[in-house]
């Protein structure tokens, strides 16, 4: 079995609303995001959204984990 | 061969004057010094400058108290880098509220030890995440070429200083490129090693998972000399390696003999400027390189490099997120607070993907022992610019000259920026990449390159 393959993204055919994404999802981990801040963070969420695309594409293959660095 | 005391001098020529006793270290440490107060209005590569140290150190050295391959010369350190002292800036205003460095950083005593003299720390990007050289609260480091131009980042001052001829060597990071990229940018040789070659101790993390420490010169003796003097274990940094120092000055004029040497194509043949491409064909022809090789699913490589640095760097500033947000740059502000709200799963599928591209990548080095690549989609942007114009298609600056450094340094395979200055234009860079811990081929190449007068880095 191939190691990947691009069958099928894990990307939501819908557009979020990453608005909302941001509001909830500073909430969620008590970022305090001041009003003057939020356009340029959700941006941002955009922009990484989009540059993550070719790596959410891609569909690994289960035994396919990460290379350990911790040594204990 | 230069004058020692100017500022065409490398390091190479000012280390074998103090060693034969045709220069003094405190004459070069005096001269360095005017030429920072000189250079500094116009480049603003320093932050900080320890004058009375260097000066001290100069006559110890000339006293006959520390000898080394190095000694005499002057070098400055980006300013992740701990001088004790110092507070350790990372090019950030909230750090210098932190505790002054107890000690130098790991590198900083190593190059000491080897005879050299540091003489400050460098300007650079706000916590390293930066590709401009560009910095809100101590202004940006200025390319010497053109000063209305970016020197590139985050290694912007080491870039600045070391073209200017301020000094001939610098020390810089480079996470996903910001050794690379200043280096095409100001026109200089740029070594990034394996990932876990050299000590990261007493610097200032970004990336864990990406961050690397190299130098920058205007030689590729320069790059080999201070690389090793660099090398060896470290049980500070976890990461670094237990392998034996290789040095590679033994081996840096070999020529390219027996090296087999190919192009990165696909991903790395489009998506930039005619001038990186042209760059890359220019030290192709001059290597006798034809073949090209993919690098399999690089685009996706870039995508977690981007994904790994955005969660990591966002995790690592989330407590001076939360607390002191109107202190950071407003470059990278809302860029962390936007890492800190990506998904976990990307972060993971990141890293599991990583061991592939890898394994693939790794592959290709048995068919090859180089490959070369842009190492920037562009020469110097002006100051200032958000977007750019890259292949016809508009995107933002900062995002995005790193482009062609972030695949190679996602796997932490060596490389060498080497400079390429075309006529009546700036300069602009190539990756020379070899696979892990074969810096000595990256290098041997470097220095063929400059022996053939196709790469040369002369100071502006």
């Amino acid at each position: 079995m191939a190691p990947y393959s691009q069958r099928e993204g894990n990307v939501a055919d819908d557009k979020p609303d990453i608005a909302r994404w941001v509001d909830e999802g500073a909430k969620a981990i008590g970022l305090p995001i001041a009003p003057e801040y939020r356009d340029k963070v959700i941006v941002n969420v955009e922009r990484s959204l989009a540059i993550a695309g070719p790596l959410l594409a891609l569909e690994l293959d289960d035994e396919l984990t990460p290379l350990p660095v911790y040594r204990p | 061969m230069s004058d020692p005391l100017s500022k065409a001098a490398t390091a190479s020529e000012i280390a074998r004057a103090v060693m034969s006793g045709k220069a003094k270290a405190s004459a070069v440490v005096a001269a360095a010094l005017e030429r920072i107060a000189a250079a500094e209005p116009t480049v603003n590569a320093f932050t900080d400058i320890v004058a009375e140290r260097a000066v001290r150190r100069a006559a110890e050295i000339d006293a006959g108290r520390h000898l080394g391959p190095l000694m005499g010369v002057p070098f400055a350190v980006k300013n992740l880098f701990d001088i004790a002292g110092l507070p350790t800036r990372a090019g950030s205003k909230i750090n210098l509220d932190g505790p002054k460095a107890r000690r130098d950083g790991a590198l900083v005593r190593k190059l000491e030890a080897a005879g050299a003299i540091l003489v400050g720390g460098l300007n650079m990007g706000e916590y390293a995440y930066d590709f401009t050289g560009e910095n809100a609260h101590y202004g940006p480091s200025r390319n010497p070429h053109d000063p209305t131009r970016m020197t590139g980042g985050s290694s912007g001052g080491s870039g600045a200083a070391v073209a200017a001829g301020e000094v001939p060597l610098a020390l810089g990071s480079d996470t996903n490129g910001s050794i690379r990229v200043p280096a095409s940018l100001c026109g200089l040789f740029g070594l990034k090693p394996t990932y876990g070659r050299l000590s990261r101790a007493g610097s200032f993390p970004f990336v864990d998972a990406f961050d690397h420490l190299g130098p920058l010169a205007r030689s590729a003796e320069d790059l080999a000399l201070s690389f090793d003097a660099l090398q060896g274990w470290d049980p500070d940094d976890p990461v670094c390696t237990d392998r034996d120092i290789e040095p590679t000055v033994p081996t840096l004029h070999d020529g390219i003999g027996g090296l087999r040497i190919a192009i990165a194509g696909d991903y790395f043949a489009s998506g930039g400027e005619p001038e990186c491409f042209e760059a890359v064909a220019a030290v192709a022809r001059a290597l006798g390189a034809t073949r090209t090789v993919v690098l399999p699913h690089a685009a996706a490589a870039r995508s977690a490099a981007y994904v790994i640095t955005a969660i990591e760097g966002a995790q690592l500033h989330l407590p001076r997120l939360r607390t002191r947000a109107q202190d950071f740059d407003p470059d990278t502000r809302e860029r962390f607070m936007a890492g800190a709200l990506l998904p976990g799963s990307w972060y993971v599928k990141a890293q599991r993907f990583r061991r592939h591209y890898r394994a693939e990548v790794l592959k290709l080095f048995n068919e090859v022992d180089i490959i070369l690549a842009p190492a920037t989609p562009c020469s110097a942007p002006r100051l200032g610019q958000v977007m750019m114009t890259i292949g016809g298609v508009e995107l933002p600056v900062r995002a995005n000259l790193g482009l062609f450094t972030q695949p190679i340094s996602f796997i932490g395979l060596p490389v060498v920026a080497v400079p390429i200055r075309p006529p009546g234009a700036m300069p602009i860079g190539v990756q020379v990449i070899a696979r892990p811990h074969n810096e000595a081929a990256a290098l041997r190449v470097a220095a063929h390159l400059e022996k053939q007068g196709v790469c040369v880095a002369a100071p502006a």
